[in-house]
């Protein structure tokens, strides 16, 4: 092929995209040498490819259907009372019950209450699965680790059943240790000046209650939380004994996680007046208005509960890998990629025996694995060892759909016309669209389940077959042609 | 390919089908007794049943190893290259940290999983019904590609077939079924009909005799397989060498899937649509 061919071939478009999209990946993702001197790219790794921890979590807690003819807060109270754990309403017609019940054991309880059961699941409301999130996520970036994931794993009625923790150079135990921790809180009250004093501390909090309004509906939010019968004795004696009761203007009371205030307010009036004469269990910190308010809310909440989960969990799994083991099955993953190609290449040599053929087919090949790459360094997807099966499984049909292309155009071995190259190419993409599509069905449950490790394999494998089928298949095709009409 | 020979014309269509008739029934046999004897007509690894599992890399032999951990119901040991795979039934917490702890100790550098019994049951129930729903999801893609009863039914049979035979060669090799098992048997759902309908579009769309059409298919066919065998075979090799077991277990399972499909396109497919055709249907 001379220049001016390979020129006419470069401008073709099919062919520039691919051109264009090998340099943008490549420039994705980035080789370079780190500061070490070490090769280094913007790939990110899964928890199999490096050292890393993961723990999955199973809440002890279910979301259950129902229907009641009481009032439903009455009905509510009642079931608090017989079930004897946080029972909260999950969406009108659902309660998420925060202690482990079987079906069979919860249906009596219902019955007493004056309710039925509609549906049963174990688990918790996909908010209960939020918040149980950011309490997570408030641990690990308190610990400052620096690379942490945390998954809510929720099925398709928005009820979790399950939480996934993934931390990248952390080992096992430490891993445990962080999600297990708990943090210090206390309440301190301002003496004088910037002086403060302990009031109580985070074990005699009982219960901390969602972010409500109160009034309700006044849009005036706020966290109600309940002391021990001791902790309302210890925060009655201090708010007089320091003077809150009589001035609460110069006496704020400060609320403080892992000694840092995250939450300073005067008593009220009303509750001052109060305190002077009797204990006070339930309280209510109130933090503003409209969106900033519930906000602020939600944030005190999770500091109340100090890091504690506001429903309990059990690990239902665990794992980790060690940086000697990450190293080496990093390692494994790119000799089997390269490997992969080259006896592909081979076994196709082997077939058509015309380099002119083989090296476009190779080269088109391996556009697509690092196309693929590009896109993970881009949307920063962590690969893991299922990902390099996906991606060699990719090598390997990649190379099938142009055997297709090469055999349907070359029929009888004749060079074809343009047009009959034209029709024949269509032949082609037809079978290998059907093809395709098929694979990509095939993956699809996996990519929309929440199959642990799985997810990220299947989402691969169904973007390698669609780069392959919009993109390299009609450059490829140009460019066999181009060469066989020589 | 030159490999050898195949003439397809010299067979009748009940010839063709006899021998993956026969390994078809073999292999549910398989499945069945499997199924009798556990419950599961593969047996499951520890990410379905429950379990913690353990690569290391030592020259520690399979005694050494017993004794390390004879405190701890260790249930299986693998071995390949210088890596071993350790198994161990459920335990409690406290057993479950104590075992960590004198892994930590002596293997500093091993890998660990532990997959609690009941995630373990909710991940073989997610990993069932990707199967049949990617299965079916399949079969709907292939019959609204062809758009005729019977070739649809050979190409869905064929992959059927496929999973059949595989499921039950792994339970002949020893191979569980794992969350990588269960990926590599969905890639073969997907891949194993690549073949199939390739043979199917050259059949019934082109001109031209049967046998030619045919003989056709099976050379571009043959290529397709052998390069994506070519592919899992470097995987399988890699793995091996380097004892990365996941790896190891996707790329067997996908070789002996690829055999199976050969199989059944080149005998079942070809024997159905050929049968299809000779009595009229087609062009």
């Amino acid at each position: 092929m001379n220049s001016k061919e390979l020129k006419a071939l470069a401008t073709d478009w099919r062919v520039a995209i691919l051109i264009v999209l090998v340099v943008l990946s490549v420039i994705a993702i980035f080789p370079h040498f780190d500061e070490q001197g070490h090769l280094a790219t913007n790939l990110q790794y899964g928890l199999d490819l490096q050292q890393g921890s993961w723990i999955q979590l199973e809440y002890k807690a279910e979301v259950v259907g129902f229907t009641t003819d009481e009032p439903v807060d009455e009905f509510i109270a009642s079931l608090t009372k017989q079930v004897d754990a946080e029972v909260i309403l999950a969406d009108a017609t659902h309660l998420e019950i925060r202690k482990p019940y079987s079906q069979a054991d919860l249906e009596p309880l219902f019955a007493t209450a004056g309710g039925k059961i509609t549906s049963y699941q174990q688990g918790v409301s996909k908010s209960t699965a939020e918040s149980v999130k950011r309490v997570l996520e408030n641990k690990i970036n308190s610990l400052g680790t620096k690379d942490a994931k945390v998954n809510t794993l929720t099925g398709f009625n928005n009820v979790g059943r399950y939480i996934r923790v993934e931390m990248a150079g952390v080992d096992m135990k430490q891993a445990q240790d962080i999600v297990g921790k708990q943090g210090k809180f206390e309440i301190r009250i301002q003496t004088t000046g910037n002086n403060t004093e302990h009031v109580v501390s985070g074990d005699k909090i009982t219960s901390v209650q969602v972010p409500s309004q109160e009034p309700a509906g006044s849009d005036k939010w706020g966290v109600g939380f309940t002391l021990s019968e001791e902790g309302a004795a210890e925060f009655q004696a201090a708010a007089i004994r320091y003077g809150a009761t009589v001035d609460p203007a110069n006496h704020y009371l400060a609320m403080l996680l892992d000694n840092k205030t995250v939450y300073s307010a005067p008593l009220s009036t009303d509750l001052a007046g109060k305190l002077q004469t009797e204990k006070i269990r339930q309280l209510f910190a109130s933090t503003g208005t409209g969106k900033a308010g519930s906000q602020q809310a939600t944030d005190l909440e999770i500091h109340l509960r100090a890091g504690a989960l506001p429903v309990d969990v059990t690990i239902a799994g665990s794992g980790g890998t060690s940086a000697p083991l990450g190293e080496r099955y990093k390692a494994m993953a790119l000799l089997a990629g390269i490997l992969a190609l080259i006896t592909v290449g081979f076994v196709i040599y082997y077939r058509y025996r015309e380099p002119s053929i083989v090296l476009p087919m190779i080269l088109v090949n391996a556009s697509e694995v690092l196309i693929l790459l590009g896109f993970i360094a881009l949307i920063r997807f962590q690969m893991d060892l299922p990902t390099i099966a996906g991606l060699v499984a990719v090598v390997g049909t990649g190379i099938d759909q142009l055997v297709i292309i090469t055999d349907e155009i070359l029929h009888e071995g004749k060079v074809p016309s343009p047009n009959l190259y034209l029709k024949r190419l269509t032949r082609a993409l037809g079978i290998i669209v059907a093809a395709a599509a098929t694979v990509v069905i095939a993956m699809l449950p996996l990519a929309l389940m929440d199959l642990s490790t799985l997810k990220g394999f299947a989402i691969i494998t169904i973007l390698g077959v669609l780069v392959g089928v919009i993109i390299t298949r009609p450059a490829y095709g140009k460019v066999i042609m181009q060469t066989l009409s020589k | 390919m030159g490999l050898f020979k195949y003439n397809i014309e010299k067979y009748t269509p009940q010839q063709l089908m006899v021998i993956p008739l026969v390994l078809f029934v073999m292999s549910l046999m398989v499945l069945a007794f499997n199924m009798a004897a556990t419950g599961m007509p593969v047996k499951p690894g520890i990410d379905f049943s429950g379990g913690t599992a353990v690569t290391i890399i030592t020259f520690d032999s399979r005694e050494q190893l017993q004794t390390t951990f004879s405190g701890y119901p260790l249930t299986e040991i693998g071995d390949v290259n210088n890596g071993k795979f350790l198994k161990f039934g459920t335990m409690d917490d406290k057993q479950y940290q104590s075992l960590t702890q004198l892994i930590n100790q002596k293997y500093p550098d091993a890998k660990i999983d532990q997959i609690g019994e009941s995630f373990g049951k909710s991940l073989q129930y997610q990993a069932a019904l990707a199967l049949v729903f990617s299965f079916v999801g399949m079969a709907i893609v292939i019959f609204l590609s062809f758009r005729t009863f019977v070739p649809s039914v050979a190409v869905v049979l064929s992959a059927l077939a496929d999973m059949v035979m595989t499921a039950a060669v792994m339970n002949v090799v020893g191979i569980t079924l794992s969350l990588g098992t269960t990926a590599a048997l969905l890639m073969l759902i997907g891949y194993s009909v690549d073949s199939d309908i390739l043979l199917t579009n050259r059949v019934l769309k082109r001109q031209g005799k049967l046998n030619d059409k045919l003989m056709g298919a099976f050379h571009t066919g043959m290529i397709m397989t052998s390069t994506t065998l070519a592919a899992a075979a470097a995987l399988f090799i890699v793995s091996w060498f380097g004892s990365v077991q996941i790896l190891m277990e996707i790329s067997a399972v996908l070789l002996i899937g690829l055999v199976a499909d050969i199989i059944n396109t080149w005998l079942t497919n070809v024997g159905i649509l050929k049968w299809y055709v000779l009595k009229g249907g087609g062009k």
